[in-house]
């Protein structure tokens, strides 16, 4: 009889060992960028200086901290080499847990060695240092949109429904939440429109998706073209005509007394405006609602396996009805948020942004926490773009605005491998 | 169960796709139509006032049909022909450029239409969904622009090898998101969408910051396409009828289609992998080989109309080349799916569309209702097509097979 | 409320022009375990939808305890005592068993926070009072499926059903597992519940029925007893007498064909679900791979068919490697592969009968040159092919979506058979067919093997297996416990189904 051999080795990966590889493979190349460009780039006399107090230090300035000087060339020496030891440890151990992370870690000195290269005494850059605080206040708008669509794409996703038109959900959001913040002065007032608006659309969605069973990812392209030409027509009819109604106002900056003082975090996390506190909530809330909850569980099973769902009595169109609304109100807030950012509305200045939060949903792997680190991540990428312009770094304007793109395709396709959405996600639910 | 076999007019008034089709054409028209009267403030001001006088509501009826119809009446003049002139072309014999500007430009205009509609219905048949074909195209142009305007030979070199380059560059930025999806499982619609805004990035650069740039000024603005690469005109430049050689691309494109999904092997592997990629994998076909060749053959058509656009109508490229409303890729879906993939449809699609867009472009000069009315009627249309039942209900047509539209690109991993 | 008497008088649902099920009578007393027999698309399926409120009957009417209802929703079922197991779970994977369990009927704490401690508690209640063991907190993917089902049983059970439906619940278990879940039913209808037990198996209905009730075509034919003979119900079943035999030709095998050694595949996951597997068929023999689903038959065959890699060992068709090879060079090297899963894997359901005939080969030269097809000769073909295998369909041009279960699988037994091939793997060749369909399907495999071709069985049918093999391998947790003679008793191939060996003591 044949013998029964024990299996060589059954641990639970991750990511597969091919993948590991391949990101080990660029965590080197990374390495080596860092070491060419950044350590030999500098010339050995310069020095790069890092602060951490903010440049603007309107409501009131954090507990001072004192600068950084580095000298360039080891610093990002020091860098490079950390990283290439990272990436040969991947490439060689290929660990079966935490890949991500390490590639998170490289990432940071990467940024870190950008950073100081790109302010090294001697270079083009007009400036000699580099504030970190000012860097990560400056992403964390464009993180802040970034969480507010990814967290309506999982509400909507959860349940089943692909919800493509997050983008469309930005601009109808950011459309009226400009009108009524001009003509009333009152962001709170163009939240609820905005996430009325939002709602508006995601019933759309909902109504094309669940009633009819029409292809989503049809539904929802079509929605954000046709979202993004009506508020094009609406911007050359009523905007530009009557510009009092879009003024551009932005809301005041909420500081929280003495946790604003904290350097670095405190103006990072405790001085943003009511959107950002609001997004505290929202994350916070969505994370217990559907791994908590009753209704985070039956949610999670219609997106799973809605004839499991409906055979207990679960009523399965009502629950993506819901979810898919309530997801479109929480992009058209995100709308509202961005013009909190930006002030005027331009037609298309959304810019593929919900795109980018969708990408940053399916990196999260459809969890709340796993998103906002996503979106961390993509929205420092994007900060980068433009803001590395003012330091003259030797690529043109138009390369470095492809870079959050680039980015985004090349996680998309590098680094999240085989995912595992919610199982009916997408799938039109037939029943009797 | 009926009877007898239905009537051909009763077939016609069921739900079957033909009747769908035009339907959700209609009703497109009806949202277009109800978007003009709730924007224009004349119209709106007639209807507040319907209670203050006995005929108000007719009175703002008629105001309405006003705005409504001067707007469509100028989109059909403008695209299509205008009775007056027309008429005062045939009696006297003289005036035929102004007559027939109108049809000329629609079919300057479908001819590109009509190719990368083709190519995006492929990419349908596939189960696969190219977004990307507007970015493919502008590629396509941009490449075509360097060649037809950079490099000097004679015409009957110069012209094939200027359409190449587009076709080739199409193919090349088709491939990026056919590769990744082949070998990583990257979601071609999340890839198409991102490289669609690093393609409007890279056609600003290349006509700001390279030798692509018109020399002697600092706009956005290419080199004019040499005229040994320019697609000759049917008739005399002297007219402003601009229909060109792009019409006699585009039939040969259309019948290539046609060829192609119908009777060849590879046409076959496509439409089965669309169908049911298990069965396909299984019965011998490689998928990875599948993606990679529609993303190819769908980016090459893509690159083929950029080019055949530029080079039939301005001859150089501007920072606003098929970006926004300009766009041709996104009308390909809709053309597509109103035709539901079948390439004499979808020429027929792309004239009406290419119609449209002339047409809105009058109306916008003549009426000042901005362009992007016609993009929210395609959009209409396409909702409306793509849901066949909502249409079925709306007329409450009787039973009849529905063709729904179900891509493979549902689920984000693979 | 406490036991339930069902009644259902009259129940009629169509589909269209077709009537699933057509004035059916039916009726369990408490503490009875009623058998609904009835061969693959009787409309059993179909009643039981009705009864669980999944479907709403276009006549008749339901009756517990003498009152009439009417269920809108399941949800109005469960509520009303009635609780089903499904023959395909109605399970949501990645959620533990205690979510599963409790689903609809979650218990909470403030907040809306789901109280998992009384949920635990709650499951293991029920798992000791009926002898159910399950771990609240494992993950159901997990599970094996007997596990799986033990899950769905208990899960009727905590929503406090007194009538449990159990539609084919022993298409995915061991013959031991089987033992032990009747075992259970008992238990249950001692313990005064009702069970409605679905099944086309006659062994396992003269098992552990106390009524049966035999369904044909939408219609209750006849009723039947456990002690009624295995032909009697058989024939009341299809309609006419039916041979459960197959006629065989002699045992005459051949040079090997397809030879496995020393396979391993790894899943996803890493787990080897073919663990170690050596075996050959040979020309003129049919060996059948014996076992029930879940053990790595399915992913067995995906390698041999080239559609999943191998990890280490080799597998030849003629001599020739095909061990992680493409599924186009498995198909060339001599291969016919009629999958598990005809509608996923074998067939394009949008397609004409004709295209699908030629899935696998349209490039073949007589039917394609020089990238073109030649449209008449794929036409001529699939005339030839539906007249050869008696295919039902009313055009070679119609979609093959369109064609009986039954048909469909002749579709790819004609394309598969027609081509040139060496051997013939089949996987779960007759699940859901018709009696009718199952004869032809045997038949031809038989004519094949006396054709001197090799052929390959996956089943977990065993009276199939018994029926068509020349030699068993049975196999268990990825490896083949032993390879018998179809001489050999249920109960020793159950035993090596269970994995207990000669060699183990356990």
């Amino acid at each position: 009889m044949t013998t029964v051999t024990t299996p060589t080795e059954n641990v639970r990966r991750d990511t597969p060992v091919g993948r590991t590889r391949v990101i080990g493979g660029i965590m080197i190349a990374m390495a080596i960028f860092i070491l060419w460009i950044f350590a030999f780039g500098a010339s050995a006399k310069a020095t790069s200086i890092i602060t951490f107090n903010p440049l603007n230090t309107s409501g009131g300035a954090p507990w001072s901290l004192g600068n950084l000087t580095l000298p360039s060339r080891i610093s990002t020496l020091i860098l490079g080499l950390i990283a290439l030891g990272a990436g040969l440890e991947t490439m060689i151990r290929i660990p079966a847990r935490r890949v991500m992370a390490r590639f998170g870690f490289v990432s940071v000195l990467f940024l870190l060695g950008l950073f100081v290269w790109t302010v090294r005494s001697g270079g083009p850059s007009p400036t000699n240092f580099m504030d970190v605080t000012d860097v990560l206040v400056n992403a964390s708008g464009i993180t802040m949109v970034l969480i507010y669509g990814s967290m309506a794409g999982i509400m909507c996703e959860r349940a089943g429904v692909v919800n493509i038109a997050i983008e469309g959900q930005f601009l109808g959001g950011a459309f009226v939440g400009a009108i009524v913040a001009s003509s009333t002065n009152s962001f709170v007032l163009a939240t609820v429109a905005g996430a009325v608006v939002g709602a508006l659309l995601g019933w759309v969605l909902a109504f094309f998706a669940i009633r009819y069973r029409s292809d989503q990812v049809i539904v929802g392209v079509v929605l954000v073209t046709m979202i993004g030409s009506l508020t094009n027509f609406l911007n050359l009819t009523f905007l530009t005509p009557y510009q009092q109604y879009n003024t551009g106002v932005t809301p005041s900056s909420i500081p929280i007394p003495l946790l604003d003082k904290i350097p670095v975090v405190g103006p990072l996390l405790f001085n943003q405006n009511m959107f950002f506190y609001l997004m505290y909530l929202l994350v916070g809330a969505m994370s217990f609602g559907l791994f908590k909850t009753k209704w985070g569980l039956r949610v999670r099973a219609v997106g799973e396996h809605p004839q499991a769902a409906a055979s207990v009595g679960i009523r399965v169109k009502g629950v993506r009805y819901f979810n898919t609304i309530l997801g479109g109100a929480i992009g058209g807030v995100g709308g509202v948020a961005f013009i909190a950012l930006h002030g005027q509305f331009n037609p298309g200045f959304t810019s593929g942004l919900g795109y980018i939060a969708l990408a940053a949903l399916i990196f999260g792997r459809w969890r709340p926490s796993g998103a906002v680190v996503a979106s961390i991540i993509f929205g420092l990428t994007s900060m980068l773009a433009s803001g590395l312009q003012s330091f003259n770094v030797p690529v043109s304007s138009e390369i470095l605005g492809m870079f959050p793109y680039i980015i985004t395709i090349a996680v998309v396709s590098g680094l999240i491998g085989r995912v595992r959405a919610p199982a009916a996600d997408g799938i039109p639910y037939k029943q009797d | 169960m009926t009877d007898a076999k239905p009537t051909l007019w009763q077939r016609y008034l069921s739900a079957n796709p033909v009747t769908i089709s035009f339907l959700a054409i209609l009703l497109g028209f009806v949202v277009g139509a109800l978007v003009i009267i709730f924007s224009s403030a004349d119209v709106m001001h007639a209807w507040t006032q319907i209670f203050n006088s006995p005929g108000g509501i007719f009175h703002a009826l008629k105001v309405s049909l006003d705005n409504v119809g001067a707007a469509y009446r100028a989109m059909f003049t403008g695209s299509v022909v205008d009775p007056t002139i027309f008429w005062h072309a045939l009696t006297t014999g003289q005036g035929w450029n102004a007559a027939l500007t109108p049809l000329s430009e629609t079919l300057t205009y479908a001819a590109p239409l009509a190719i990368i509609s083709i190519g995006v219905a492929i990419s349908f048949e596939t189960g696969l969904f190219n977004i990307g074909a507007n970015g493919q195209a502008i590629l396509g142009g941009i490449a075509g622009t360097a060649f037809g305007s950079m490099i000097n030979l004679p015409m009957y070199i110069h012209l094939p090898l200027t359409l190449l380059c587009g076709v080739a560059a199409g193919a090349f930025f088709g491939l990026i998101p056919g590769v990744l999806k082949a070998l990583t499982g990257a979601h071609e619609v999340i890839v198409t969408l991102m490289l669609n805004y690093v393609v409007a990035f890279f056609l600003l650069y290349s006509l700001l910051s390279t030798p692509l740039q018109l020399p002697g000024q600092a706009n956005d603005l290419s080199r004019v396409i040499l005229p040994s690469a320019q697609l000759p005109t049917f008739f005399s430049t002297a007219t402003t009828l601009r229909v060109n050689w792009g019409i006699l691309i585009a039939i040969a494109v259309v019948a290539f289609g046609w060829w192609f999904l119908n009777r060849s092997t590879m046409g076959f592997d496509f439409r089965v992998t669309g169908a049911n990629p298990n069965a396909a994998r299984a019965s011998g076909i490689n998928p990875k080989k599948v993606i990679i060749y529609v993303f190819l053959i769908s980016g090459g058509l893509a690159g083929l109309a950029g080019v055949v656009q530029v080079d039939g109508t301005t001859h150089a490229l501007d920072g606003g080349f098929l970006i926004g409303s300009a766009g041709i890729g996104f009308t390909a879906i809709t053309v597509s799916l109103l035709g539901r993939n079948k390439p004499i449809n979808v020429f027929w699609g792309a004239i009406l569309f290419s119609a449209l867009g002339v047409g809105g472009r009058i109306m916008q000069a003549e009426t000042g209702i901005p362009l992007d009315l016609a993009t929210i009627i395609q959009s209409a249309v396409v909702l409306f097509v793509a849901t066949p039942v909502l249409v079925q209900e709306i007329f409450r047509l009787r039973e009849g097979n529905l063709h729904t539209i179900q891509l493979n690109t549902k689920g984000w991993g693979t | 409320m406490l036991f339930m008497r069902l009644e259902l008088k009259g129940i009629t649902k169509r589909f269209g022009s077709f009537t699933a099920n057509d004035a059916i009578d039916l009726v369990v007393e408490p503490g009875e375990i009623h058998c609904l027999l009835g061969e693959n698309g009787a409309g059993k399926s179909t009643l039981m939808n009705v009864l669980f409120g999944l479907y709403s009957a276009d006549g008749g009417e339901i009756l517990v305890n003498g009152e009439p209802v009417h269920f809108a929703t399941s949800g109005d079922a469960v509520r009303k005592g009635i609780g089903m197991v499904h023959q395909h779970f109605m399970l949501v994977p990645v959620f533990t068993v205690a979510e599963n369990v409790m689903l609809g009927f979650e218990p909470t704490k403030s907040f809306n926070r789901i109280d998992y401690e009384t949920a635990s508690a709650k499951i293991r209640k029920f798992s000791e009072e009926f002898g159910l063991e399950v771990n609240p907190d494992a993950v159901v993917e997990d599970l094996p499926v007997g596990i799986q089902q033990r899950v769905e049983i208990l899960k009727a059970l905590s929503q406090e059903a007194e009538l449990l439906i159990l539609d084919e619940p022993t298409a995915v278990l061991t013959p031991q597992e089987i033992e032990s879940l009747i075992k259970i039913m008992k238990g249950l209808a001692a313990s005064g519940k009702s069970i409605l037990f679905i099944s086309h198996k006659l062994k396992e209905v003269r098992a552990v029925a106390d009524k049966i009730t035999v369904i044909r075509l939408g219609k209750v034919v006849g009723t039947g007893l456990p002690t009624d003979s295995e032909e009697e119900l058989a024939s009341k079943m299809v309609g006419r007498s039916v041979n459960l035999q197959v006629e065989k030709g002699p045992h005459n095998p051949g040079a090997p064909v397809l030879e496995v050694k020393d396979l391993v595949v790894r899943d996803e996951r890493g787990v080897a679900v073919v663990n170690n597997i050596s075996f050959t068929v040979n020309r003129g023999e049919v060996l059948a791979v014996a076992g029930v689903q879940g053990n790595g038959q399915s992913e067995l065959v995906e390698a041999i068919a080239g559609l999943r890699g191998v990890e280490s060992g080799s597998i030849s068709i003629n001599g020739i490697r095909v061990d992680n090879a493409t599924p186009r060079e498995c198909l060339d090297a001599g291969l016919a592969h009629i999958p598990e899963d005809r509608q996923r894997d074998g067939l394009v359901l949008s397609l004409s009968v004709a295209d699908n005939l030629v899935l696998n080969t349209p490039r073949a030269p007589q039917f394609a040159g020089r990238g073109s097809r030649k449209l008449a000769a794929v036409k001529e073909n699939a005339d030839k092919l539906v007249k050869d295998f008696d295919i039902r369909t009313e055009s070679v041009n119609a979609p093959v979506g369109s064609l009986s279960g039954g048909n469909q699988q002749k579709v790819i037994v004609a394309r598969e058979l027609s081509r040139n091939v060496d051997v013939l793997i089949a996987a779960q060749p007759t699940r859901g067919l018709d009696v009718g369909s199952i004869e032809y399907v045997h038949k031809q495999f038989i004519r094949e093997r006396d054709n001197n071709k090799a052929v390959l069985l996956v089943s977990s049918e065993l009276d199939e297996v018994f029926a068509l093999a020349d030699r068993i391998a049975v196999m268990f947790q990825g490896t083949i416990t032993g390879i018998v003679s179809p001489q050999s008793t249920r109960e020793s191939i159950g035993l090596l189904m269970a994995g207990i060996t000669e060699q183990s003591n356990d």
